[in-house]
């Protein structure tokens, strides 16, 4: 194989994408395909008491309608938690009951609205800070918080922290709030499920994650996993490469992505599009409005972050304990997984001795956060940021000074005691500075990472 | 399934005696970039729409001293009219900053201020510029000065059968000074937080007439009259200028929204109005 | 229903239409263009954009209806005879396009500009394209990718 490091490449589905070739899931087109939509919660919390759809069943148009009885297995994602259509318990506004299956959207909007749903509402916590006090009410039986081990938090410990603080010149602390954040890729979320003899069911799908959904539908679906086969194959334009992923009785076809940043990472439509699918016999398509994309698809949940340092007078952290609270909304998703790694990389790109993470991840009724560039370590990345900021202000040194103090020597180790053998940090802050135009005093500019620390 | 009737009015009277036709149920469609949303969001169902494209209603022209803009122009027309920029830059300055080159390129002037919206873009522009509008009902045509055209949100005194049929405007004197800024989320496809439009004659060093109009601050898009009258017969110093600021921020209304808050928008009008006198002093 | 007559990308159609068909609708559900996308369909991103007798438009709020005898040109009409359009090379070779979703509206965007103003400075490409939302590039290579078209263009 040539090395084509430095070299510019050609992007494999390039010439596609720049003369419409490409086939985004909304852009398949199967004769007969129906439209599907789905009636959403209108309350944060509450408890199903009645579910009649018997008047939408016989509505001009309407070729299916399913609720939580026609899914085989109501329960799916990686902690299988969440229903793919509410039984009984809503947890969050937006969430989906029931849905149809229309020859167009003006049909299946009209039988949404005879469908009969009567709703005891239940108070709600929408604020993660609330729902963390004890008698707040409950987003899920099994309590607020997710639990890890017997802590209601995910922990990493390092060192003494509390000698580091005994030991400390200066104790800067600091409090973070980052916002929830919608991905907005421009393709919304889509489903398009195709029933046929041979493997029963065949689905495109934005999913950015086929393996994991791929097992995740099966089980959802209850059909038989019979001899997984995978394969690429080259569409007929001869440039756009899709997967074509199954198991005896489901194809799965993706790969060409309309915009993810972990939007995708979680299945929205898919499921509610095959069981459609199977229960009219016939082709049907869930394309969500950039509304329902905007307000229920996954997000980066909401962080509150503090953190509190120990600093010598010369700028060193020696020890670190930071608490942060993630608000995961009302279902698992990825958050569990978004927070552990949002507490490894609590210490950001600089090495302390010292370290005590707490990260909780909390339920609240809200649609499900899930994961967005960097799982977690964004927020964090955004917390240290703007702590070390501080602790030079604090000590009335250059940021830049305090940064490169801290930042990771070849040998050093993480919170959890990764052992860093190829660091560049110091290396890389030298060259922004030149980049920005910043004048580094020279014993920072002879600083290097593979220098031993002093 | 009854699909309703679409119309290509050929003429604006055709089109108001085709709206007191059918009443409620017929919209007025010429470019749509607000109506279609409207649609497609499924607020309402067409029954019966109206087509302004083939009316007529669409150019630029000159009358003595004013310009006459057809209602149904498209707005990136009116943006790359040469007539425009000589004789009134202050409404193509204006145009240039509201949505994106495609939603101008459909949208229209008429449509714009039929709308109502208290963030409508041309609004402010044609308010300090002292435009009429004419108006075509099926019983006959009226003109209306826009300072007495908007009533609310959403609401003008345009009648159930009426339509705006062209736009008024009188030329900007060679001499006069103004300054138009919109304060948006972004600068592109976003809609007014704070947008303000002064226009000022000076003579001997003295304003010898003056317009303050503010957007998206009030019910309705303001003239804010006695903010003008304080520059009367003055010099623009800095504290005519921050009198004339202060009263023009008194005279908003503004409610907190989604774009911004009520706390905002006023300290925004203060300091946008003050900020562009300043400019036209300099 | 309502009978549309137009053309798209040089060939007549004969379509039945309802009062709130779209003109995206007609591409995409009628015709199977699909090069223009359902992305907000409120007329906010851009992805459904069209040229309408030359001029840009979003496709999504445009009242099918009110294009009758008109003519649109979607991605799959710039494409000359035996050669893609220089701004499609372009974006290909300067990675104009990541997922691809916002490419079609952002290469007839840049047409409407090139056509009007074969010389554009970068600020009037950012100008032009603004309101055409992309996710993925930050649109520094999209910029890069209209500025070498333009550049071949005038070779």
């Amino acid at each position: 194989m040539s090395n084509v490091i430095g070299q510019r490449v050609t992007r494999y589905d390039g010439m596609a994408h720049v003369t419409g070739e490409t086939k985004f899931v909304d852009d398949q087109v199967v004769p007969g395909t129906l439209t599907v939509k789905a009636l959403r919660s209108p309350v944060s919390k509450g408890k199903i008491k009645n579910l009649d759809i018997s008047a939408a069943e016989k509505m001009p148009g309407v070729a299916g309608v399913i609720t939580a009885a026609d899914v085989p297995c109501n329960a799916f994602g990686l902690i299988p938690d969440q229903p793919v259509l509410v039984g009984e318990d809503i947890r969050y506004k937006g969430e989906a009951i029931a849905a149809v299956a229309a020859v167009d959207e003006d049909a299946a909007m009209e039988a949404l609205e005879k469908i009969g749903l009567e709703i005891e509402e239940q108070q709600a916590v929408l604020d993660p800070l609330e729902a963390m006090k004890d008698g707040a009410p409950q987003t899920r039986p099994e309590g607020n918080f997710q639990i890890w081990d017997d802590n209601n938090y995910r922990q990493v410990n390092l060192g003494d922290v509390d000698k580091a603080f005994e030991q400390a010149d200066e104790i800067v602390e600091s409090v973070h709030l980052h916002p929830s954040v919608e991905h907005a890729p421009m393709e919304p979320i889509c489903s398009l499920a195709v029933p046929h003899a041979g493997p029963k069911l065949t689905i495109y799908t934005v999913s950015q994650a086929l393996y994991f959904h791929l097992g995740m539908l099966c089980g959802i679906l209850q059909m038989e996993p019979g001899d997984l086969h995978c394969k690429q194959w080259k569409a007929k334009t001869g440039s756009a490469w899709r997967h074509n992923t199954g198991y005896a009785d489901l194809n799965y076809v993706g790969g060409t992505v309309g915009g993810g940043f972990g939007g995708k990472n979680d299945i929205m439509a898919d499921h509610v599009a095959a069981l459609l699918a199977l229960k009219t016999g016939r082709p049907c398509k869930w394309r969500w409005t950039r509304a329902e994309d905007l307000l229920y698809s996954t997000f980066r949940g909401a962080w509150h972050i503090t953190i509190k340092d120990a600093v010598t007078k010369q700028g060193r952290i020696i020890g670190r304990q930071m608490t942060s609270i993630r608000d995961a909304g009302s279902y698992a998703s990825l958050n569990p997984y978004v927070v552990e790694k949002h507490c490894y990389l609590g210490a950001g790109p600089y090495f302390i001795p010292n370290v005590r993470v707490r990260g909780y991840c909390v339920y609240t009724n809200k649609p499900p956060a899930s994961s967005m560039r960097g799982f977690g370590i964004t927020p964090a990345a955004f917390a240290t940021e703007v702590q070390m900021d501080q602790i030079a202000d604090r000590l009335g040194m250059d940021p830049w000074e305090v940064r490169m103090t801290n930042a990771f020597r070849k040998g050093e180790f993480t919170p959890t005691k990764r052992i860093l053998n190829s660091v560049a940090v110091i290396e890389v802050l030298q060259n922004l500075a030149a980049k920005a135009g910043v004048e580094l005093p020279g014993h920072l500019k002879a600083m290097a990472s593979t220098q031993e620390r002093g | 399934m009854a699909e309703g009737e679409f119309f290509r009015a050929a003429s604006p009277q055709e089109a108001a005696g085709l709206l007191a036709q059918h009443g409620g149920s017929a919209r007025v469609l010429a470019g749509g970039t607000d109506l279609m949303v409207a649609v497609n969001k499924r607020m309402f169902k067409p029954q019966v729409i109206i087509y302004l494209g083939d009316a007529g209603m669409s150019g630029i022209s000159q009358e003595g001293d004013a310009l006459l803009i057809g209602a149904a122009t498209p707005l990136s027309v009116i943006q790359a009219s040469p007539l425009v920029a000589d004789k009134t830059p202050l409404l193509a300055a204006a145009i240039k900053q509201m949505a994106s080159p495609a939603i101008r390129n459909a949208g229209t002037i008429g449509g714009n201020l039929a709308n109502a919206s208290p963030a409508a873009d041309t609004a402010t522009p044609l308010l300090a510029l002292g435009a009429s509008l004419k108006l075509v009902g099926a019983k006959g045509e009226r003109e209306v000065p826009l300072a007495e055209f908007f009533t609310g949100p959403g609401q003008s005194v345009l009648g159930a059968d009426e339509i705006i049929a062209q736009v008024k405007v009188p030329a900007q004197p060679a001499e006069a000074k103004w300054a138009y800024r919109k304060v948006g989320k972004r600068k592109a496809q976003s809609l007014s937080v704070v947008s303000v439009a002064v226009y000022c004659s000076i003579s001997g060093g003295q304003v010898s007439g003056a317009a303050i109009a503010l957007g998206a601050v009030a019910p309705t898009p303001l003239l804010a009259q006695d903010a003008a009258g304080l520059l009367q017969g003055k010099t623009l110093d800095e504290a005519t200028i921050a009198a004339a600021a202060k009263a023009a921020a008194e005279a908003t209304s503004p409610i907190d929204d989604a774009r911004g808050t009520a706390w905002y928008r006023k300290r925004a009008s203060e300091a946008v109005v003050k900020q562009l006198l300043t400019e036209l002093a300099g | 229903m309502h009978t549309l007559e137009l053309t798209v990308n040089g060939q007549g159609h004969k379509v039945e239409v309802g009062l709130k068909t779209t003109l995206l609708e007609v591409l995409r559900d009628k015709l199977h263009i699909t090069s223009p996308k359902v992305g907000c369909n409120t007329g906010d991103c851009g992805t459904c954009s069209v040229l309408l007798d030359g001029v840009l438009v979003r496709s999504c709020i445009t009242n099918a209806l009110s294009v009758q005898g008109k003519s649109v040109t979607t991605l799959e009409g710039i494409i000359e005879p035996g050669d893609i359009h220089p701004l499609q090379k372009a974006f290909h070779e300067n990675y104009g396009s990541q997922c691809g979703f916002c490419t079609p509206g952002m290469i007839l965007a840049s047409k409407a500009l090139l056509d009007a103003n074969p010389s554009p400075t970068r600020d009037e490409v950012k100008e032009a394209l603004s309101g055409n939302l992309c996710r993925c590039t930050g649109y520094v290579k999209i910029i890069d990718s209209v500025l070498a078209a333009a550049d071949e263009m005038k070779s």
